[in-house]
């Protein structure tokens, strides 16, 4: 028995590296080794899982034999993240994307040393050489999610659930007020942060103070966020505008709408380029571009006046052929 | 800008989330107490609610039983305090790095078990709030203190229970002359090392308790790394609490309150830029360290080893 498995491992293991050498013989196309660093994880119901999902659709349509995938999550520390990006490029991983504005330095100082790898990160917009940059206009379906908070609110009282004043949250927050701003100007929306991208018990104590304050609509971004929506859920009464991805499966009765995101598209622009052996880009995710989307959640549709839609469509269409410009803040 | 802070509405919200916002700190830093106390200070607090926060989440959502939830808190902290205690006191391993470990291996294990048992982000009907009768009617104070589930509840009535224990049975003064001359106590024939596995075996039960606050008396949910910090708070304030079960409980409140007030502060729109709240409770407590170091008095034999030999 042992001397028969023992066989049947060098077999195994015999055959692996053959395969393994003609593979490299014939490859005419190289197989896509991506690896992929998050800050959270990959069930987080947010902003890592919705990139998470987008790659592995991405996968699923090459096929898992032209494509590989390795995941590290809870890197939200930039120097441990730094750690596993160069052993991936040590590897031979060919596209390492780090999913966060914070990797941004410590890609800037390890791409240079592998220059045949492409690296990715976001959000940002500083591109060059192999370093990719996408950019979600977080403030697009903010605008538009700011248009059906503010025709909807019955108490004028609009809370904000942010994490740390940054990225994304800032573009997000900018543009949800404008949206408020432009349907009705007595609504008063109102930013907190809780310092923090993660801690959950923080951000639903921040929706509760929030809806003690008379808020009825919320919103937020980031991962922390689940335990607001659970917060809102359980005081009932009250509305949540989501971001990156539909939340609605967390509090079907509360959840009204979601800006998602479709990274598929960025993960697939990032792959083509490699592939073609082009330099960096600036990756733009936008409702132009159909990389952007406004979902309503089916369940509480019908509760969203014909007129609100009427008034988001047509801001999404002058977003669309660019009539309409949502502001993002200065510097 | 400052008047809409005044209004009663807004500091009864204050004074009421400080109230619920304290309750993960009393518990972990009461039962942290016991531990120092004895000597033995663990700094593992941070992985024990970690693992605490999970097992009482998962236990009720498979069981459908906050109660069931909070035990197996209790049962997993009780089995990590015995690992801390047989690092640090049978084997007299040094105490910061063990604990460090502990904290590593729940905050490891958690997130590896959540992944392996649960892996989507889902909620439970955990503990509701119980108004006591009569006491929930007091104006204020009523809102303030008796509106509440039974774990915040719980959390302060260990402050006099603490108290009582630590100073007025014998068990309890066995605890403090082992937390500062074992050599003595161990002559007199108490056993230090049974004394400094119970001590931390009952201040990780309290840890692993303070976790399952979060998860079935706060969030009703789990996500990765929900303990956020909380319990290395919780170890600085049985420093900042002098090892006494009313300065932790008076540093606890002062936090939570400042941390509450700045909440506040931002959702009422008062325009200050966010990061002087957010930083606030902990500038708060930096200070009053600071201004009550002067004299500090702690356990004399914390963070040694006793051997008798040696």
């Amino acid at each position: 028995m042992k001397r028969w498995s023992w066989i049947l491992i060098v077999v195994l293991l015999l055959t692996t590296v053959l395969t393994a050498c003609g593979g490299k013989q014939e490859a005419q196309t190289e197989k896509i080794r991506l690896a992929l660093i998050l800050p959270s994880t990959i069930d987080d119901m947010a902003w890592s899982q919705s990139m998470y999902e987008g790659v592995m659709a991405v996968q699923k349509e090459m096929g898992e034999d032209k494509m590989e995938v390795a995941v590290s999550e809870r890197l939200g520390n930039p120097v441990d993240a730094g750690a596993a990006i160069r052993q991936y490029a040590d590897q031979g991983y060919n596209i390492i994307i780090a999913h966060g504005s914070q990797y941004q330095n410590v890609l800037e100082e390890i791409a240079p040393d592998y220059p045949d790898v492409s690296f990715a990160y976001g959000t940002g917009y500083e591109a060059h050489d192999n370093i990719f940059a996408y950019d979600p206009q977080a403030q697009e379906g903010a605008y538009l999610q700011g248009i059906i908070a503010g025709m909807m609110t019955k108490s004028n009282i609009i809370g904000v659930v942010g994490p740390v004043e940054a990225g994304d949250a800032i573009k997000y927050n900018y543009g949800f007020q404008q949206g408020v701003e432009a349907v009705n100007p007595d609504a008063e929306v109102r930013i907190a942060y809780t310092g923090s991208f993660g801690d959950i018990a923080k951000a639903a104590e921040l929706a509760k103070a929030h809806m003690d304050a008379g808020a009825d609509f919320l919103t937020g971004t980031a991962q922390q966020v689940v335990g607001a929506i659970n917060a809102a859920k359980e005081h009932g009464g009250v509305y949540w505008l989501s971001n990156d991805m539909d939340q609605s499966s967390l509090a079907p009765e509360t959840v009204i709408s979601a800006q998602v995101y479709h990274w598929e598209k960025v993960v697939q622009q990032i792959i083509d380029a490699h592939q073609k052996g082009e330099t960096g880009k600036h990756i733009v995710l936008s409702f132009a571009n159909g990389a952007l989307e406004l979902k309503y959640n089916p369940q509480l549709e019908s509760q969203i006046p014909q007129e609100v839609k009427d008034a988001v469509e047509q801001a999404k269409q002058q977003i669309i052929d660019g009539t309409l410009t949502v502001k993002l803040p200065e510097n | 800008m400052f008047a809409q802070l005044l209004h009663p509405d807004v500091i009864i919200g204050i004074l009421a989330t400080g109230v619920r916002l304290a309750t993960p700190f009393l518990l972990a830093a009461l039962g942290e107490m016991f531990a120092q106390r004895s000597g033995v200070y663990n700094l593992g607090v941070e992985g024990v609610m970690m693992m605490g926060a999970f097992s009482g989440f998962w236990v009720t959502l498979t069981t459908g039983s906050p109660w069931l939830g909070v035990l197996a808190a209790l049962l997993i902290g009780a089995v990590m305090g015995l690992l801390m205690a047989f690092i640090s006191v049978t084997l007299q391993a040094e105490q910061g790095i063990s604990g460090i470990g502990l904290y590593m291996f729940g905050w490891g294990l958690a997130g590896f078990l959540f992944r392996l048992l649960v892996g989507y982000v889902t909620s439970v009907d955990g503990f509701h709030d119980i108004p006591l009768p009569g006491l929930s009617r007091i104006p204020v104070l009523g809102t303030v203190f008796f509106d509440h589930n039974w774990m915040v509840y719980f959390s302060y009535l260990l402050i006099p229970i603490t108290w009582y224990i630590l100073f007025k049975t014998t068990w309890g003064l066995k605890v403090r002359a082992v937390g500062v001359t074992p050599e003595a106590a161990d002559t007199l024939g108490v056993s230090v090392a049974r004394i400094r596995y119970t001590c931390v075996i009952i201040g990780s039960m309290l840890a692993g308790m303070a976790g399952a606050f979060l998860t079935l008396g706060h969030t009703n949910m789990y996500a990765d790394n929900i303990t956020a910090g909380r319990g290395f708070i919780a170890v600085a304030l049985v420093y900042f609490g002098r090892w006494t079960p009313l300065g932790i409980a008076g540093g606890a409140l002062l936090f939570s309150t400042v941390d509450a007030l700045q909440l506040w502060i931002q959702v009422l729109g008062i325009d200050i830029p966010y990061e002087f709240p957010v930083m606030a409770p902990y500038v708060l407590t930096i200070i009053v360290l600071a201004l009550v170091s002067g004299r500090i008095w702690q356990p004399a034999a914390l963070g040694r080893p006793f051997d008798r030999e040696g």
